[in-house]
């Protein structure tokens, strides 16, 4: 019997590059601090040695430039993945992101296509405030032209890397902080999973069935998907069997997985770790009252309140969804 | 006695010259008891001193018992692990 071997999901993404690295020239990575470094969240962990630092690239800090010297590179053809190191920096760049790399193609009338990845760092629970503790991810769900990726496990996260990269638009790829497996921020039981060594793609715009259940649907994704599925296991316990859906993808979404569910269960507890209002939250509800409504008995959402993100501990701790909340929220339900 | 006898992986490396620390932490296993490994696998992840070292596999062979979990605290030099070498 083959014991598998098991990977982090800092690895299993860095495996995922260096394979495309390995197979077309063209494909390249640039940002702060992911050469000598290796990433601070070791995004790029060991691939400067295999790669050297024409295809391994140290920028200065102006996301303004290098976001916009990838765009222009993949419109002439090469396979950029840059990397913004928190996802809350965004706002310097954010004409690159989403009226340049988002919209160049649609903008040119197909003549050119955009084949980027743009990678970055989202997430709290480490005490380190309201402008590096954000997910923003239903700010880049909201704007067309991307395609947004947030992946929960190592194998997950490796599938939709090569995937990200093999595609000819714009992929946002999130990786959340506390699930790529390192020293100083441990991860949760769960995203250190097998991986095979060989690659594989998971396509987008299918969800994942985490966890099979009848009583009620919880739909999250990324670090809650962790959360959701330690709250399932003492529902159990409970008597209430819970189904555990992660998205994976934002853009495009797997609207059908989350409804077919709701229709089975009746019940649906939303779990996000972006702001509740005008996000995920509400898309998610919004989708299952429009294609499930009669089906729909009862629905909770749990989301960080409209409020930055403190630094305190004990206040982050009560504003960010921990698995108690989620436990709360599926009794409500039932 | 045969050339059977389990072969420990040992904390330490080329790094244990570099570092004053002499306690280090497991902090991810790549492997479970009963992989069969080949020599130069990365087996395990320690960090000494704030930086992180992989450990790797010193010979072909099977994973036979992990002596230090993750989060666990050991000395350099310590033995991490044991594997059975293959014939």
């Amino acid at each position: 019997m083959t014991v598998d071997r098991e990977l982090t999901m800092s690895r299993a993404i860095v495996e995922a590059i260096g394979d495309e690295m390995r197979a077309d020239d063209e494909v390249f990575y640039m940002g702060e601090d992911v050469a000598d470094y290796g990433g601070i969240f070791d995004s790029t962990q060991g691939l400067l040695e295999e790669f050297g630092y024409d295809r391994i690239m140290d920028v200065p800090i102006s996301e303004t430039a290098y976001l916009g010297a990838a765009v222009g590179a993949a419109q002439q053809g090469m396979r950029p993945i840059a990397e913004l190191m928190f996802v809350d920096f965004f706002g310097v760049a954010m004409d690159q992101i989403y009226n340049q790399m988002a919209k160049n193609t649609y903008m040119s009338g197909g003549s050119v296509s955009v084949p980027m990845t743009l990678t970055t760092a989202v997430g709290g629970t480490y005490s380190d405030a309201a402008q590096h503790s954000q997910t923003l991810y239903g700010t880049f769900a909201h704007l067309p032209g991307m395609k947004v990726v947030v992946p929960s496990t190592a194998y997950d996260a490796k599938g939709l890397m090569h995937n990200a990269i093999r595609d000819d638009d714009p992929v946002v790829y999130m990786y959340h902080k506390r699930l790529m497996g390192l020293g100083w921020l441990p991860a949760p039981e769960g995203p250190k999973t097998p991986v095979p060594e060989e690659d594989y793609t998971i396509p987008f715009g299918r969800a994942d069935v985490k966890r099979e259940g009848a009583d009620v649907t919880v739909v999250t994704l990324g670090l809650h998907v962790h959360r959701a599925l330690d709250a399932a296991a003492s529902l159990a316990e409970e008597g209430i069997d819970c189904e555990v859906i992660d998205l994976r993808t934002l853009v495009p979404l797997d609207r059908e997985t989350v409804v077919d569910s709701v229709r089975k269960t009746g019940r649906l507890v939303v779990v996000d770790e972006d702001y509740r209002s005008f996000g995920l939250t509400g898309e998610i509800v919004s989708t299952v009252a429009d294609e499930a409504l009669d089906a729909l008995e009862a629905v909770e959402r749990v989301a960080i309140p409209d409020v930055p993100i403190p630094y305190a501990r004990e206040l982050e701790t009560e504003v960010v969804p921990e698995a108690a909340d989620i436990e709360t929220a599926v009794r409500t339900v039932q | 006695m045969s050339g059977n006898d389990r072969v420990p992986v040992v904390a330490e490396g080329a790094w244990t010259d570099d570092v004053d620390e002499e306690e280090g932490v497991v902090v991810n296993w790549f492997a479970n008891v009963g992989r069969h490994v080949a020599a130069g696998e990365s087996l395990c992840e320690i960090q000494v001193e704030k930086v992180s070292v992989d450990l790797t596999a010193p010979v072909d062979g099977e994973l036979v018992e992990i002596v230090r979990d993750e989060d666990e605290a050991f000395t350099v030099g310590d033995t991490l692990a044991w594997l059975q070498p293959e014939e």
